[in-house]
């Protein structure tokens, strides 16, 4: 087993895993909290994971209750997967605790609507910083988003997915008048496919942002569109060249819901991914690009990561 | 077996004291699911470790999720709580409900979920089946549920969406609706 030091790439002491196959593993690189308008994404290829002993150093991350769970997954593939994501939101949180928080102690609760949120402990002599996140899978991707005290939401979905019904009747049924109208502007149904993806990423992201569920925040009830440039908005902000996404409420079209911005954009070729995040009122933009953030890592827990910001593996940015 | 989304239940070991998770040690027998679900190991790629399965042939023993003989608590209809053998058991579940639905209609949803979810002809789902621990997500879900009101003629409201976590409750609401329908 002969592992190659890659730039970015965390070395790994192969000789001494072999000796003690449940040695604590070796501690995450420390990572920059985000900034107020940033947010953070670490995402996972379990096609990568050819290693089954690392399966077990992530199993060892979870609580009895997570483990559980994820043994009645249906199937080794879901249960991976499943592994896979209570792994990557456990250690991609323990970066950011400047090595003081393992992955191991971090606890979970759930928000009166079911949202996952951090339960911090007390410290007497430190303020664990306030995280906020939001997980999102496929079978083929599982990504996390992180932000600093800012309310989150990240949906993915494969581009090459298709839907068993026909996208108009899904739109009619789910999305609100606006965004029907527009996909029927679409006269390719390939692009019609391709958008309709895009759109449900989007409201998706949205809903898990505001953490109310999907019954709490129906899909029918809010329009998210793009607005175009240079329009002032109810803060009297002036936007840059580039149309935004912005959301409105059906019963309230025109009051653009300011307090939400997004990003969508393409991750690894292989998925459209969405994020939603609130704006940071306490630190606005002094007139300058006020959109939301960007910096991506492809991650390996505990074996690589590589920051992919630059990069082709995020295009198509649309904020 | 235990039903799904309850606590598990304390074991009991003829002469030690109860255990009240899961050994971590178990790990290499955890992958490998119950024989009833014939759920493949992660084979090929594990190599032998030194752990070994807290197991003795001495004392009945619970063999975490494998379904095979477990000591178990359950309240028995006269209210007072015993301790009984179960071999792979159906654990017997206490539900304040309305009459289930019938088993063609399940099996109906089953095999609308499988179609959705693209599972192949042996992986079993059944009413206990949840969706989430089926791989559905909420686009998959959405879908489903439109599948199922194409099939069986009705229409289904967004609050009653929501409460579907099985496809027993998918059955049960169909056949509601279907009621509703023709009365």
């Amino acid at each position: 087993m002969s592992w190659l030091l890659r730039r970015n790439m965390l070395p790994l002491h192969s000789n001494s895993l072999a000796r003690r196959p449940f040695a604590s593993p070796l501690p995450l690189p420390p990572a920059s909290l985000p900034s107020p308008r940033e947010t953070h994404i670490w995402y996972v290829v379990p096609d990568e994971l050819k290693d089954a002993s690392l399966l077990y150093q992530y199993m060892e991350l979870l609580s009895p209750c997570e483990r559980q769970s994820v043994l009645r997954m249906n199937g080794e593939r879901l249960q991976k997967g499943a592994l896979l994501a209570r792994a990557l939101v456990r250690t991609t949180l323990a970066r950011y605790t400047d090595g003081r928080l393992s992955p191991k102690s971090f606890k979970f609760q759930k928000n009166r609507f079911g949202k996952p949120e951090v339960e911090w402990d007390k410290y007497d002599l430190w303020a664990p910083p306030p995280l906020q996140f939001n997980i999102s899978h496929t079978s083929t991707m599982i990504a996390c988003g992180v932000t600093l005290d800012l309310p989150i939401g990240i949906d993915i979905e494969e581009k090459q997915r298709k839907t068993s019904n026909n996208i108009l009747s899904l739109a009619h049924r789910y999305f609100s008048p606006v965004e029907v109208a527009y996909l029927k502007t679409l006269a390719d149904p390939e692009c019609r496919q391709s958008e309709f993806i895009r759109l449900w990423t989007l409201k998706e992201a949205y809903v898990k942002a505001l953490g109310r569920g999907f019954s709490g925040t129906p899909f029918k009830d809010f329009t998210i569109r793009l607005e175009a440039s240079n329009s002032k908005q109810v803060t009297g902000e002036l936007k840059s060249d580039a149309p935004s996404i912005v959301v409105e409420a059906v019963d309230d079209p025109g009051i653009l819901m300011n307090r939400w911005q997004f990003a969508l954009f393409e991750l690894n070729n292989s998925h459209y991914t969405a994020v939603c995040m609130e704006r940071d009122v306490k630190n606005p933009a002094d007139g300058e690009n006020n959109s939301l953030k960007l910096e991506v890592w492809r991650t390996l827990p505990f074996v690589e990561d590589e920051c992919v910001t630059e990069t082709d593996a995020v295009k198509n940015i649309i904020r | 077996m235990r039903k799904r989304g309850t606590p598990p239940n304390r074991a009991l070991r003829a002469r030690r004291p109860p255990e009240i998770s899961p050994p971590v040690r178990s790990l290499p027998l955890a992958f490998s699911l119950s024989s009833d679900r014939s759920m493949a190991s992660i084979s090929g790629t594990v190599t032998a470790t030194s752990v070994r399965p807290r197991l003795t042939s001495r004392a009945p023993v619970v063999k975490g999720f494998s379904g095979l003989k477990s000591v178990s608590f359950s309240i028995q209809r006269n209210g007072f709580p015993s301790v009984r053998l179960q071999a792979a058991p159906r654990q017997r579940r206490f539900q304040v409900s309305c009459a289930q639905a019938k088993p063609e209609t399940v099996q109906k949803v089953c095999e609308i979920v499988k179609k959705q979810l693209a599972l192949s002809d042996d992986t079993p789902v059944s009413g206990e089946s949840k969706f989430s621990t089926l791989g559905a997500d909420s686009l998959d879900t959405v879908e489903i549920v439109m599948g199922l009101e194409e099939a069986f003629g009705i229409s289904v409201e967004e609050e009653s969406a929501q409460s579907i976590t099985t496809v027993q409750d998918a059955a049960d609401l169909i056949e509601k609706l279907v009621e509703a329908k023709s009365s």
